[in-house]
């Protein structure tokens, strides 16, 4: 058993790191950012799970979600209309934690043409060279959305704070809890494990049947590769083997 | 120094959580929207496990309901992003707010 000190710091680096991580995958102009500040919040969280006594789970944390949703995440991104966030991070004004995690990104100037100011604090105006309500990364009810979150946050923590406690059990977990967890999962929750695994066969089958293209792609020459498959094969005229007949009598003396 | 307490863990929880609400109500992107969902789910399983560890560490069962829940995360990231690939294709599109064809 560690040091309840030695915990606290722990406790305390890795949820910091979960909330920052989290707060600048919010924030940040930049999409690739986020995906890699959003590994750091489960990297976080990973260990706050470790200091709860949890091994196996964020073991599976670090595998499932950074070593695979990570992947998607950050392959989508190749499809996003400025994932860099060099033009966002240019044209809008940015305060507080938005400037703070997009520090460092690209901030061009428009060819002298506008200047900087101008563009100060316009989020969903007008704009001369691009249209720029395709560029803010927030909807429009951005503020009232940080307020809610805000709101929800607060009353959380308020309700946590101020209701009793629940029925805490000192006592410490078997150390060897991938065994428990193994013998909970193939014998009380075995039906709930097949499912998840039945649950992943259909994603993968629904994901590859949304993937499939509705038509064919086009080929020039799909007509003649169609034609020279439906054509029968003239006969052979030359042959000089002798066809080879099977003695199957021998067989079945055998 | 008392050791933690079950509060501080569920606060972190509440905390992540108000940030995935915040990043799903106010983000545009489709795939924002999906990390935004991403950590709402992080909180849960933050939540599950806090809960497992400080008030039944000896029945298992919560650690079983984190793993489903990740399983499910990843397979409506999976599928997410299928649905995204596929409206890009068809409207050359990723913000969320174009995709009105359910608005009643």
């Amino acid at each position: 058993m560690i040091a309840p000190v030695v915990e606290w710091i722990a406790f305390g680096v890795f949820a910091f790191i979960a909330v920052a991580g989290a707060l600048g995958m919010t924030t940040t102009m930049s999409m690739f950012r986020s995906g890699i500040f959003l590994m750091a919040s489960f990297i976080g969280v990973a260990g706050l799970f470790i200091l709860l006594l949890a091994d196996l789970i964020a073991l599976l944390q670090v595998m499932m979600y950074i070593g695979g949703m990570l992947v998607m995440i950050l392959f989508m991104l190749l499809f996003m209309h400025d994932p860099g966030g060099a033009m966002m991070s240019t044209h809008m004004s940015l305060k507080g934690p938005e400037k703070w995690f997009s520090l460092g990104l690209a901030r061009r100037q428009t060819h002298g043409k506008h200047p900087h100011g101008q563009h100060e604090g316009d989020h969903g105006g007008h704009g001369d060279d691009m249209p720029m309500q395709d560029m803010s990364m927030y909807t429009a009810i951005k503020r009232p959305a940080a307020i809610l979150a805000l709101l929800t946050g607060a009353l959380l923590i308020a309700l946590l704070v101020w209701r009793p406690h629940w029925a805490v059990v000192h006592a410490l977990p078997d150390q060897d809890s991938p065994t428990r967890i193994g013998e909970l999962l193939m014998g009380k929750y075995m039906i709930a494990f097949e499912g998840a695994g039945l649950m992943i066969l259909l994603g993968i089958f629904g994901a590859v049947l949304v993937q499939r293209p509705a038509t064919p792609p086009p080929a020039p020459d799909r007509d003649q590769l169609k034609a020279a498959i439906d054509e029968t094969p003239p006969p052979i005229e030359d042959d000089t083997l002798e066809p080879e007949v099977l003695d199957l009598r021998e067989d079945e003396d055998r | 120094m008392t050791p933690i307490p079950l509060t501080a863990f569920l606060i972190i929880a509440a905390i992540l959580f108000a940030i995935g609400l915040y990043t799903i109500l106010a983000q545009r992107t489709a795939v924002m929207v999906l990390m935004g969902i991403e950590c709402i789910l992080n909180a849960v399983g933050l939540n599950l496990i806090a809960f497992w560890r400080f008030t039944a560490p000896g029945d298992y069962s919560g650690q079983i309901f984190t793993i489903i829940i990740i399983t499910v995360g990843a397979i409506e990231m999976a599928l997410g992003l299928a649905i995204m690939m596929l409206l890009y294709r068809n409207r050359q599109t990723v913000q969320v707010d174009d995709y009105t064809e359910l608005k009643g």
